[in-house]
């Protein structure tokens, strides 16, 4: 449904998203995964029209919207997209009914109708009983779901969210989340989500792309990028916890462990939490750690310890003490070897 | 005898400072102003009548009305525009010198109105009303009596000095409209125009009423520019009729006067105030904005760019070299020949300036200079001490009706015009109350009467200051088993330090550029700088005012500058 070939923005000679090639189909809930500043809000400004890309072409479906070699773009409002703002952008002027029926009126749509899809908007997000408050008047969760209603009342094919949930705090996070989710399922139309939080990732895409430096580091289904991660960065930026990444070099261990099964490179090597266990004494591929901090999780425990200043994080089952000489013992393999430019060999 | 006190303590505790507060407030605000009210109905009300509905009520009221009426109007007017233009180029469009322009659109207000004046008068003022022309006359242009004296030069200085308060509104409500909220309105595919008039406009509307209500309070309490500009010529304002009033010993008119434009001016500002925090205002939103769009000007880039940089200059560079070169000037018609240093350090020669010797040989320039700091100082400081107790006063005991009167009370004098405000401290405190003397006359009279026309500001800052307070920082403190104020004064006041500073700074400013309360409560024989540089011009001795008024805006600019550097960078958000 929505495919992006080649795509491509520089502001001012610097490249902000660069090269990046995906597609995914209709009612697909893609993720834009990466920390601040590597571009997803721009990738997601190009989608909906406000940006225009300097190179390669978008596509919704079969229509061209957006060519960078071409210059041609399809005005936001020709997109049937909507867009949520990190700010949700209410207009302070307008009630929280004003703010929904605006987009409503612009599109023509008779009274009746836009009526109707006032209440349809308003009763699928619980705000009914705000219609006739302003947003300065209304708590930041309320002004989150109205926002919300506001882009779904035109029913556009492509909803678009830029950190939606950046602005609330925790509990009301999960709560939106859940939100979202069925406004996703009610609408059945194509969503892209920016975050840089991978746990929304996780629990709400159907495909992520993990973006670092304006390019794609990965595009894949979640449980994939936790499998396979195919880069150092995507495998030390997904799960909790993450993965640890262990550095190696001539075939040992943090440089100073000897295993035969270790490449002969300079790198890192992914060994996941639960493949690494307590020891109680000294053995081959095992490493002495200084005890940094006990997480207890799920009727389990993540023990995080400290050797040669890399932080290595294991989890158990034993509800024990935790001895003082701490010792955790590697796996026979590791689950991914990447180079030292991160690159995954193996 | 103990166990009433005993029982005395925790009311104390939980009212005592509020209690305080407000016992000061009464003395400070609300005793002047009954006492003004009460002595113009004391006497059957003749007072009034007179003012209102007599002969003599068409000079006495209702012309200076119809006059503060139509330069308020104009000039929430101008400034609107003026203001509103600058905020739009600053804050929607990619004009060259953003941060600059948006710097010096702030600053004319830091310079005192009677200074943009004298400047009006070095090149626009003729030979009507005696004494020798401006500089268009030196250079051989006749100049019309309506640009010299009355109304428009009134009008445009006005302009000059309170445009930065619409300014500072306005951008603040187009920076919250520019980015997220158009974009909002773009993507639901709006014509520019339908947003421009669904969005743009309704947004900014209340900033745009709450900036001109501003300016038309400001420029109706305004004393110094209808008096230098429009006296000469016989046009009186409210403010020049009630300081009329009461130098020629009419104190009841007078006070009618001065409750008259207490209301004119509060009606409005009340207006702009309720409007700018109505509940379908920006000022009510919060949220993250986005980086805003600028809108390319394209080819009229260089030439708003150019009217901006010359709007700017004009309004806070020009009036100052204006004032310098006059004050070096013997001819006033010919500004930049023949300097002189003589109007600054001169001996007394009969032969040169009827005999009046350089500001700084005066006998009155030295003592006038140490009291204006002195008294600046000292106000300050009693403004924000006083502001940081109401502060935590309102924040810490919630007393009902009480706390709710200190907050009223502290906020009043902002809705007073400063020579209403003095005439109110001279019915009250001119005579001797019971066994305390008259302080008419006194430093002190005008040291309170200052210090309560700063407390508004001074309030807000102490707000800023306290709300520091409830933070993880405080917390810490307060761990350690400090008390309230032991931690207000070993860790807020640090911390807040620099913002403090800049706010006592900025107040400072605003005390000696004052001319409407010191000119009718300073001490005869020792006067101020704003006074002496007033009293100067008013006898014609323009060169000396245009020292005296130099001095200020030399102190003012320091002051100015230092705030700036404390607060760093934090101020130009707009940009
Ligand atoms: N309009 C713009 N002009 C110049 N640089 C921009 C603009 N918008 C974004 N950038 C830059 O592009 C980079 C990516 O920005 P953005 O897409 O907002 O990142 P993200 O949303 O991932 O945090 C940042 O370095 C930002 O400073
Ligand atoms: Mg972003």
């Amino acid at each position: 449904m929505i495919s992006l070939n080649q795509v491509s923005k520089s502001f001012a000679g610097t490249r902000v998203v660069d090269d990046v090639s995906f597609s995914v189909p209709e009612g697909a809930f893609l993720v834009l995964l990466g920390p601040s500043g590597c571009g997803k809000s721009t990738m997601l400004r190009m989608l909906a029209g406000l940006e225009q890309p300097t190179g390669g072409q978008i596509r919704f479906g079969d229509m061209l919207v957006a060519d960078g070699g071409s210059g041609f773009a399809l005005p936001p409002a020709r997109r049937d997209a909507g867009l949520v703002f990190q700010s949700y952008a209410l207009w302070p002027h307008m009630t929280v009914a004003g703010n929904i029926d605006w987009p409503l009126k612009v599109a023509r749509l008779p009274a009746e109708e836009r009526r109707a899809r006032i209440a349809e908007a308003m009763e699928m997000l619980g705000i009914t009983q705000l219609a006739q408050r302003y947003p300065g008047e209304i708590s930041g969760g309320q002004q989150q779901r109205v926002a919300l209603a506001r882009m779904i009342a035109p029913r556009p094919k492509v909803m678009l969210f830029d950190e939606p949930l950046s602005n609330l705090d925790a509990t009301l996070r999960v709560e939106m989340r859940f939100e979202l989710l069925k406004v996703h399922a009610a609408t059945g139309a194509t969503s892209v989500y920016v975050t840089h939080d991978q746990v929304e990732a996780m629990t709400m895409a159907s495909h992520v792309a993990v973006m670092n430096h304006g390019r794609i580091e990965q595009f894949d289904a979640p449980e994939r990028l936790l499998a396979e991660p195919s880069s150092a960065f995507v495998a030390g930026f997904v799960g909790t916890p993450a993965a640890n990444l262990i550095p190696i070099a001539d075939g040992k261990w943090l440089g100073t462990i000897a295993d035969a099964a270790l490449p002969d490179i300079a790198g890192h090597a992914m060994v996941r939490a639960e493949t690494i266990e307590l020891a109680d004494e000294a053995g081959p591929r095992t490493v002495s750690v200084t005890l940094a901090e006990v997480v207890p999780m799920a009727g389990r425990r993540l023990v995080t310890g400290v050797a040669n200043g890399v932080r290595i994080t294991a989890i158990t089952d034993s509800t024990d003490r935790l001895p003082s000489n701490l010792r955790f013992r590697l796996p026979p393999a590791a689950a991914a070897i990447f180079d030292s430019e991160g690159k995954r060999i193996s | 005898m103990t166990v009433p006190l005993r029982r005395l303590r925790p009311s104390l505790a939980r009212y005592g400072l509020t209690a305080a507060m407000a016992l000061i407030l009464v003395v400070l605000v609300a005793a002047p102003l009954a006492t003004i009210l009460i002595q113009t109905l004391q006497s059957g009300g003749g007072a009034w009548a007179d003012v209102l509905a007599s002969r003599l009520s068409q000079n006495l009221f209702w012309r200076p009305a119809t006059n503060t009426m139509i330069i308020g109007l104009a000039v929430a007017g101008g400034c609107v525009l003026l203001g509103g233009f600058l905020a739009w180029l600053v804050v929607m469009t990619d004009v060259p010198g953003r941060p600059l322009i948006a710097f010096m659109a702030t600053l004319p207000f830091m310079i005192p109105s009677f200074a943009t004046a004298l400047a009006w008068g070095s090149v626009f003022r003729n030979g009507r009303v005696g004494g020798a022309g401006g500089l268009l006359e030196g250079l051989g242009f006749s100049v019309p009596d309506w640009l010299s004296w009355g109304m428009v030069p009134t009008i445009v200085v006005l302009i000059a000095h309170y445009y930065a308060l619409a300014f500072t509104v306005i951008a603040a409500a187009l920076s919250t409209v520019n980015g997220d909220l158009v974009e909002a309105a773009q993507m639901t595919g709006a014509s520019r125009k339908r947003i421009l008039f669904g969005i743009v406009l309704p947004v900014v509307t209340p900033a745009v009423i709450a900036g001109g209500s501003l300016a038309f309070a400001g420029a109706v309490s305004n004393f110094a520019a209808p008096a230098l500009l429009g006296l000469p010529v016989r046009m009186q304002t409210l403010s020049t009729r009630l300081f009329g009033m009461i130098e020629i010993g009419q104190t009841e008119r007078g006070y009618v006067l001065a409750i008259l434009l207490i209301a004119i001016s509060a009606i409005f500002l009340g207006i702009g105030n309720r409007i700018l925090n109505s509940r379908r205002s920006f000022a009510t939103i919060s949220g993250k904005g986005a980086r805003p769009r600028r809108f390319t000007l394209g080819t009229m880039r260089l030439p708003l760019a150019l009217l901006a940089w010359t709007v700017c200059i004009l309004t806070t560079l020009l009036p100052i070299l204006l004032l310098l070169a006059a004050s070096l000037a013997p001819s006033s018609l010919s500004l930049f020949s023949d300097w002189t240093l003589h109007y600054w350090i001169g001996a007394a020669d009969p032969a040169f300036a009827r005999g009046q010797p350089g500001i700084f040989h005066h006998p009155q320039l030295i003592s006038a200079l140490t009291t204006t700091l002195m008294l600046g100082a000292g106000v300050v400081f009693a403004a924000n001490a006083l502001g940081l107790l109401i502060a935590v006063a309102l924040t810490r005991q919630k007393v009902p009706v009480l706390s709710n009167a200190v907050s009223q009370l502290s906020f009043l004098p902002m809705l007073l015009p400063g020579i209403a405000f003095a005439a109110a401290y001279i019915a009250l405190y001119g005579a001797p109350i019971g066994p305390l003397p008259a302080l008419y006359g006194t430093k002190l009279l005008l040291g309170l009467a200052l210090t309560a026309a700063m407390l508004p500001f001074a309030v807000q800052t102490g707000r800023a200051t306290v709300a520091q307070i409830s933070g993880d920082i405080d917390e810490a403190a307060r761990m350690t088993g400090a008390g309230f104020f032991h931690r207000l004064w070993a860790i807020t006041l640090p911390l807040a330090a620099r913002g403090l500073a800049a706010g006592l700074l900025i107040s400072f400013v605003n005390v000696i550029g004052d001319l409407a309360i010191t000119v009718l409560l300073y001490t005869p024989t020792s006067p101020l700088l704003a006074v002496l540089s007033y009293s100067y011009a008013s006898d014609g001795f323009h060169q000396f005012a245009n020292a005296v008024t130099l001095v200020i805006l030399v102190i003012s600019m320091l002051a100015t500058c230092a705030a700036t550097l404390l607060r760093g960078r934090r101020r130009q958000t707009f940009a």
